[in-house]
């Protein structure tokens, strides 16, 4: 058991390593992640290099996850294109749910048009909900590997166990 | 010598299970000419994340990965030089066949005349980085950067010439990714 029950679901649900970037909607996943071994989790930098490690990972042989802010999308548009869509990689990804009217202003340009972005790229997506950990962790690796691509969870604060 | 030449003698030099990512753009392309081998990853787009899936792959296998970067490449994911270098797996290996440009573009120049690539690589954390100027040295070079501890990066000028630029790789990219991970 870790400190965080969605990361607890997620590698019930065979995810052996996960590369993200921290967002205060994530706080508990990622301070479940600090107490992983070190190579079962990378702090990237930056969204696509998070998702460019779990591509090498999942090239090597492992199930993978991804974890970041919405804000981070933005960056990771050209390697969700050339590298997970293109070569057909699975990835779980999960995503805060920002950018409400309530939120600070630099959420919400990006984060009112999350599902849209996501559909537009036909990455599917699902709202997460809390206390159904288990089912959306499965859900989210089931589906990421059903289409050998990248899946979302979008996670609300609420939702951050 | 070439980027081509020095793709070839870096092939020439490795052991059979060590795993390559070869960077998009004409380094997969001219690695794949060289000498195809299922243990190499060939990259067609997503620049700048070499250093980061080699990252990835580093932290997945026992065995050596060796990642073949250009200087345009590198300096556009510069972040993931800072995650090798914090996260310090050992056996990563990185070549940067550094030709001071764009070449894939049209030979546009780049700020790595003006970056000392090798003192960011050891600024970030990698266990050893070098710079090597001269043709005649590469060899010498590739085998101490080869051998020193990991991670380590050899930043390798070579031409910015493109006398004879290689093809694009004649498989489809989910073929690539399929036939790499059923390799390891």
């Amino acid at each position: 058991m870790s400190a965080s029950r969605r990361l607890d679901a997620l590698r019930a649900a065979g995810v052996e390593f996960v590369a993200g970037v921290p967002c205060s909607y994530l706080a508990r996943f990622f301070a479940g992640c600090a107490e992983l071994p070190s190579n079962d989790f990378l702090p990237a930098v930056r969204e696509d290099h998070a998702l460019a490690a779990c591509a090498g990972a999942w090239l090597g042989g492992r199930r993978v996850a991804a974890a970041m802010q919405n804000s981070g999308l933005g960056y990771c548009l050209e390697v969700l294109t050339s590298l997970h869509l293109m070569y057909r990689l699975p990835l779980p990804m999960l995503v805060s749910d920002r950018g409400a009217d309530t939120d600070y202003e630099e959420h919400r340009i990006l984060g009112s048009r999350v599902r849209r972005l996501l559909t537009l790229f036909d990455i599917p997506w699902r709202d997460a909900r809390a206390g159904a950990e288990d089912d959306d962790a499965r859900w989210l690796v089931e589906t990421s590997e059903r289409d050998s691509g990248p899946a979302v969870l979008l996670v609300g604060k609420e939702a951050d166990s | 010598m070439t980027r081509a030449e020095a793709v070839a003698l870096a092939l020439s030099l490795l052991n059979d299970d060590d795993i390559v990512v070869a960077a998009d753009g004409a380094i997969a392309r001219e690695a794949y000419r060289a000498l195809d081998r299922p243990r190499t990853f060939y990259m067609l787009g997503s620049m700048g994340q070499v250093a980061s899936i080699a990252l990835g792959l580093a932290m997945s296998r026992m065995e050596r990965v060796v990642a073949l970067d250009g200087d345009g490449n590198l300096l556009m994911g510069f972040g993931g030089l800072a995650m090798v270098g914090g996260l310090r797996p050992a056996n990563l290996r990185h070549l940067v066949l550094d030709n001071g440009c764009y070449a894939t573009t049209g030979g546009q120049p780049a700020l790595s005349g003006k970056v000392d690539l090798a003192a960011a690589a050891a600024g970030a954390g990698y266990a050893w980085a070098r710079r090597c100027f001269s043709p005649e040295h590469a060899r010498m070079g590739m085998e101490t950067w080869l051998a020193a501890p990991g991670p380590a990066l050899l930043d390798l000028v070579v031409d910015a010439r493109d006398p004879d630029p290689a093809r694009r790789i004649p498989m489809s990219p989910e073929e690539l990714a399929l036939r790499f991970r059923a390799a390891l």
